[in-house]
C-alpha cells in the first residue's frame, strides 16, 4: 500500500534543491509541525468552547453567545483576552512556586500528547512505536499538577478538589489502559498509525467499534472521567467545593487550567476516534473507489496520483476531526443529561465495575484472537 | 455456585437497565435541541408586564388626605407621611410623603386600602441604582408617570405566555391584532349583562 502524501520528504527535498545542506533543511522543517499542532490544538479549543456554549444553550432552549462575531464565534477569543488582561493573584500564604508550576504541569503533557495523533498516513508529528503508551503515560502526569495546585493554594476546597482529582485519575487510568491494551493486542502494535492501518480496508465495517463494543464503552466512560467531564466532574463540583483546585486561580493561570481541560477533551476525542472509529479512514475504503474509477475508465488514477493524494489527505483530516467533534458533541449532550455521581459511586464504578469488565474484555479479546486470527488480528 | 451466577445475571440486567435509562435521557436532551429558544433578549426585548403586576408605586400628592392608612396596613410601617395640622383651615396639611423602595416588599396593601386612590401600582420594575439612598422616593419621584415598555422605541415588547393566541408559543412577529386565548374581561361582562 502506498503511504500517501509525504509533506516532510517533499519539503526537505525542495529545500535541498535550493542548495541547503540536508541537516539545515531538516532543522528548518522541525519546528513547523510542532507550531502547526499547537496552533491547531488552540483553535480546536476555541471551537470546542463555542460548541459547548451553543449546544448547552440549545439543550436548554436558550440562544447562547450571539453578539461577539457572527453567531458568537468570537466569544471564546473574547474570554481568552479578558483572562490574559486580568491581574495575576497569588494568595498570601500559598506556596508561590508550586502554585505556578501546577497549571504548567497540567497543560504541557496534554499538548505533548498531540505528538502521536495521526491525521493521515504521514500527517502525524512522530510515528512513535510506543505512541498510545506515551499518551497514557503523559496523561498520568496531569493529576500530579492538579494535586500540586490544590495543595499549594493553601485552601481547604482546593485541597479537597486536588485530592479528588488525583483519586479519580488514578482509579480510571487502569480500565482506560486495559481497554487500550485490548486494542493494542489486536493491532499487534502500540503505534497509532498501525492501529488505524489495522482497521482499514473494509470501510466502516472494519472499525474497532464492532470488534470491541465493550472496550468502546469502557474507554468512553474512563475518558470522560479523565477529562473531568460532567458525570465525573467532582474535582471542580461547584456546589460542593466552590471550584476545586481552581478556586484560588485567576487570570492567566486559570486560563491555563481552562485551556488544559478543553485540549484534553479534544485530545481524548481524537484518540478515541483513532482507536475505535478508524482514525482518518473514510466510511468506504478509498483504495477500492480508486480501483473502481480505473475499472470504469473515466479517469486514470493510481495511488501515486498527486491530486488523489491531496484529496485523500484532506479527507483524512476532515474525517478525523468529524469523528472527534461528534464525540465532543456526545460529551456535551451527556453533560446535560446525566447527574453528577458521588465520590463513593465514582470509585465503586471505577474499581468494581469498569476494572473487572475491562479485564474480562481483555481476556475475551485474547481468546478470540487465538480462535479467529483472521478477524482479530492474528 | 448457582447463587453467584444469579448475582452476575442480576448485575448484568441492572447495568443494561442503567444504560437504557441513560439512553432515554440522552434522547430527551437531544429532542430539546430542536425546540425554539424561549430567550427574551432583555435590554432589546422586554416582556409586557401583566395588568396586575405590582411594580413601583405611583402616588398623587394632591389626592392624599394624610390619613396614614397606608402606614398602618404596611407590614413594616414604611410610608413616611409628614403633615402638620393647619389650625386655620382645620385640616391636615401634607408637607412630604416618601416610600423607600429599598425596603418595600411590593405587597400592595397600601394601594389596596388607600381611601382616595392616590396610591397605585405601576408596571415599572427597573429601579436599580448605585446608591441605596436613591431608592428612597419622595413625593416628586413617586408622582412620575411610569415609563411603558410598549412606548420605548429601543425595545421590542413581547407578550407573556398567557397573552398569546391559542396554540402559539413564540411571542416574536405576532400579527398586531391577534387576540389572546380565552375571553377578555369586557367580553365576559357583556355576556353576563345580556343574559
Amino acid at each position: 500500500m502506498n503511504s500517501g502524501i509525504d509533506l516532510q520528504g517533499s519539503f526537505i527535498e525542495a529545500l535541498k534543491e535550493l542548495g541547503l545542506p540536508s541537516g539545515v533543511a531538516r532543522a528548518v522543517w522541525l519546528p513547523l509541525p510542532m507550531l502547526l499542532m499547537i496552533i491547531g490544538a488552540t483553535v480546536g479549543v476555541l471551537v470546542v468552547v463555542w460548541l459547548e456554549r451553543k449546544i448547552s444553550a440549545a439543550a436548554q432552549q436558550r440562544i447562547g453567545p450571539e453578539y461577539a462575531g457572527p453567531l458568537g464565534v468570537l466569544q471564546p477569543v473574547a474570554d481568552g483576552i479578558k483572562l490574559v488582561f486580568k491581574e495575576d493573584v497569588v494568595t498570601a500564604k500559598a506556596d508561590r512556586w508550586l502554585f505556578t508550576m501546577g497549571p504548567v504541569l497540567v497543560v504541557v503533557p496534554v499538548f505533548l500528547s498531540y505528538l502521536i495523533v495521526p491525521f493521515g498516513q504521514n500527517i502525524v508529528i512522530t510515528d512513535l512505536n510506543v505512541g498510545i503508551f506515551l499518551w497514557i503515560a503523559l496523561s498520568s502526569i496531569a493529576p500530579i499538577g492538579l494535586l500540586m495546585a490544590g495543595y499549594a493554594s493553601n485552601n481547604k476546597y482546593s485541597l479537597l478538589g486536588g485530592l479528588r482529582a488525583a483519586a479519580q485519575s488514578i482509579s480510571y487510568e487502569i480500565p482506560l489502559a486495559l481497554s487500550v491494551l485490548a486494542i493494542a493486542m489486536m493491532s499487534n502494535s502500540l503505534s497509532t498509525v498501525d492501529i488505524v492501518q489495522q482497521q482499514s480496508g473494509y470501510g466502516i465495517l472494519g472499525w474497532n467499534v464492532w470488534r470491541q463494543p465493550v472496550g468502546f464503552i469502557i474507554f468512553w466512560i474512563a475518558a470522560l472521567a479523565e477529562c473531568e467531564r460532567l458525570p465525573f466532574d467532582l474535582p471542580e463540583a461547584e456546589e460542593e467545593i466552590v471550584a476545586g483546585y481552581q478556586t484560588e486561580y485567576a487570570g492567566m493561570k486559570f486560563a491555563l487550567f481552562y485551556l488544559g481541560s478543553y485540549v484534553n477533551l479534544v485530545l481524548s476525542a481524537l484518540v478515541f476516534a483513532v482507536l475505535y472509529l478508524g482514525g482518518w479512514e473514510f466510511i468506504v475504503p478509498l483504495d477500492h473507489v480508486a480501483e473502481w474509477l480505473n475499472m470504469t475508465g473515466w479517469v486514470e488514477v493510481s495511488t501515486t496520483t498527486p491530486w488523489l493524494q491531496v484529496i485523500t489527505a484532506a479527507l483524512g483530516i476532515t474525517m478525523t476531526l468529524l469523528k472527534a467533534y461528534f464525540l465532543v458533541f456526545l460529551a456535551i449532550l451527556l453533560r446535560w443529561t446525566v447527574p453528577r455521581v458521588r465520590i463513593d459511586q465514582l470509585l465503586n464504578l471505577g474499581w468494581k465495575f469498569l476494572l473487572p469488565v475491562s479485564l474480562a474484555n481483555l481476556l475475551i479479546t485474547a481468546a478470540l484472537k487465538l480462535a479467529f486470527p483472521v478477524a482479530f488480528g492474528g | 455456585m448457582f447463587k453467584i451466577l444469579k448475582q452476575v445475571q442480576e448485575y448484568a440486567k441492572e447495568s443494561v437497565q442503567a444504560a437504557k435509562y441513560i439512553g432515554q435521557g440522552l434522547s430527551v436532551t437531544f429532542d430539546h435541541m430542536r425546540r425554539r429558544p424561549i430567550t427574551v433578549q432583555y435590554p432589546y426585548e422586554k416582556l409586557i408586564p401583566s395588568e396586575r403586576y405590582r411594580g413601583r408605586i405611583h402616588y398623587e400628592f394632591d389626592k392624599c388626605i394624610s390619613c396614614e392608612v397606608c402606614v398602618r396596613v404596611c407590614p413594616i410601617n414604611l410610608p413616611v407621611v409628614d403633615w402638620e395640622f393647619d389650625k386655620k383651615a382645620k385640616k391636615k396639611k401634607l408637607k412630604h410623603y416618601s416610600i423607600d423602595f429599598g425596603v418595600c416588599i411590593f405587597c400592595g396593601n397600601c394601594v389596596e386600602y388607600c381611601p382616595t386612590n392616590c396610591l397605585s401600582m405601576t408596571e415599572e420594575y427597573e429601579l436599580a441604582s448605585y446608591d441605596r439612598h436613591e431608592l428612597n422616593y419622595d413625593n416628586v419621584a413617586l408622582g412620575r408617570l411610569p415609563y411603558k415598555v410598549t412606548q420605548d422605541p429601543m425595545v421590542t415588547p413581547l407578550r407573556e405566555l398567557a397573552y398569546l393566541p391559542k396554540g402559539v408559543m413564540d411571542p416574536h412577529d405576532l400579527p398586531a391584532d391577534s387576540k389572546r386565548a380565552g375571553k377578555r374581561p369586557e367580553e365576559i361582562l357583556e355576556e353576563t349583562s345580556s343574559e
